[in-house]
C-alpha cells in the first residue's frame, strides 16, 4: 500500500483521523499553498483559501472514492477554491484564472511578501499573458514539480500534449524574457 | 526580508528546473515569499478550525437520538406496553365469555323458574306475562316470517320457479310444523 493509500485509510478511520490530518498537512501544506498563492496572488489571500481547502479536505474525505490520487484530488480542491474566493472577491463569475483581470499583477507587486526585481516582474507579466492552460501546466511543471502523469490526471489531457505545450512555453518565456 | 536571488543568466534560465525547496524555488524564480514560520503557526491554525468543524459537527449527530420515541429503552417499553395492552384485553374478554354463559343458563333456568312461579302465583299474572311472551316470541317472529313470505313472493317474479319450489317447501313446513 503507498503511503497516500494509508493517509487515506486514517483520514476515514474516526479514531485516527485527527492524527492523520497532521500528517497530510506535514505533506501537502507548503505545496499546496505554492499553488494557491500563484492563482490569487497575495500571501493574505492565499492564507485564506488555503485554510477553506483543507477544512473542505477534512469533510470530505469519506466521499474521496481514490480513483485519483490524493493528490490529484486535493489539488483541484485547492484551484476550486481558489477560483471561487476570486469571484466572491471580485464579485464576479469566473471559469479560468484567464478570466481573472490583468490588474492582479499590480496587486502582487505591492504585496508585503512579493521581493522580487525587474525580471521577476517580467516574468509574472509573461506568465499572465498565457493562456490559461499553458500557464496551469508552467506553473504545475516548473513551480509545483508535478510529473506529467499526474497532471495528465488532474488536467484530463495526455501527456504528450502536456509535454509539447510544457516546452513550447518555455521557449516562448525564454524567448521573452530577456528582449 | 530576504531579497530574492537575480535572474540575470540568459543561459541557464528556467533551465535549472524544480529545486528540492518549493519555496526557495518560488522566491528565486518568482520572487515571492511567506513570513519566516508561516506553516508551522498556518498548521496550527488550520487543526484549530478543524477542530472547531469537527465540534460543530458533533452535536448534529447527538441531535438524532434525542427523538424521544426513537430511542431503543422507548423502544422496547413500547413493545411491552403493546404486548401488556394485547394480552389484557383477550384476557378481559375470555372472562367476559365466561359471564356471557353464565347469564345464557340463568336465562334458562329463569324460564323454568317462571314455570315454577307460575304454580305458585296467581293465574291472573301468570296470564298477562304469558301473553306478553307469547307477543314478543310468536306475534312478532310470525310476522317477520310473513313478511320474508311477502319477499319471496315478489322476488318468484324474477327467480326461477324449481327454486322456490324448493325453498317454499322447506319454509312452509317448517313454519306449519313449528
Amino acid at each position: 500500500m503507498s503511503k497516500d493509500a494509508e493517509l487515506v485509510k486514517k483520514l476515514k478511520d474516526p479514531t485516527q483521523k485527527e492524527k492523520a490530518f497532521s500528517e497530510l498537512l506535514d505533506v501537502y501544506q507548503e505545496r499546496l499553498y505554492w499553488h494557491i498563492r500563484k492563482i490569487v496572488t497575495t500571501h493574505e489571500n492565499a492564507d485564506d483559501v488555503l485554510q477553506n481547502t483543507f477544512v473542505r479536505v477534512y469533510k470530505s474525505i469519506l466521499k474521496f472514492e481514490e480513483k485519483s490520487s490524493l493528490h490529484t484530488w486535493m489539488y483541484r480542491i485547492a484551484y476550486n477554491e481558489s477560483i471561487r474566493f476570486l469571484e466572491k472577491n471580485n464579485k464576479k463569475s469566473y471559469h479560468n484564472i484567464d478570466e481573472v483581470p490583468a490588474s492582479n499583477l499590480q496587486v502582487l507587486f505591492e504585496d508585503a511578501y512579493f521581493n522580487g526585481d525587474e525580471v521577476h516582474k517580467k516574468l509574472h507579466k509573461i506568465i499572465a499573458g498565457l493562456k490559461e492552460k499553458q500557464k496551469r501546466i508552467f506553473h504545475m511543471k516548473y513551480f509545483d514539480d508535478i510529473s506529467f502523469r499526474q497532471m495528465s490526471e488532474i488536467l484530463e489531457t495526455s501527456e504528450s500534449t502536456l509535454k509539447s505545450t510544457y516546452y513550447s512555453v518555455v521557449k516562448i518565456i525564454e524567448k521573452k524574457i530577456f528582449l | 526580508m530576504k531579497k530574492a536571488p537575480e535572474n540575470t543568466n540568459q543561459n541557464n534560465f528556467l533551465k535549472g528546473g524544480f529545486k528540492n525547496d518549493i519555496s526557495e524555488n518560488h522566491n528565486a524564480s518568482l520572487g515571492i515569499t511567506v513570513p519566516e514560520g508561516y506553516f508551522s503557526k498556518s498548521k496550527r491554525s488550520i487543526l484549530d478550525k478543524i477542530k472547531e468543524e469537527a465540534a460543530s459537527e458533533a452535536p448534529k449527530e447527538i441531535k438524532k437520538p434525542l427523538v424521544f420515541w426513537m430511542r431503543p429503552q422507548f423502544k422496547y417499553m413500547a413493545a411491552a406496553s403493546l404486548v401488556f395492552i394485547l394480552s389484557l384485553t383477550f384476557w378481559l374478554q375470555s372472562a367476559n365469555n365466561k359471564d356471557a354463559d353464565k347469564s345464557t343458563i340463568e336465562f334458562l333456568s329463569f324460564s323454568d323458574d317462571n314455570l315454577i312461579n307460575a304454580l305458585i302465583v296467581n293465574d291472573a299474572e301468570f296470564e298477562t306475562l304469558a301473553d306478553a311472551i307469547l307477543i314478543n316470541e310468536i306475534v312478532i317472529k310470525a310476522e317477520l316470517s310473513e313478511q320474508r313470505m311477502d319477499d319471496l313472493f315478489f322476488n318468484s317474479l324474477f327467480v326461477e320457479d324449481s327454486l322456490i319450489d324448493n325453498y317454499t317447501d322447506d319454509q312452509f313446513l317448517e313454519t306449519i310444523i313449528l
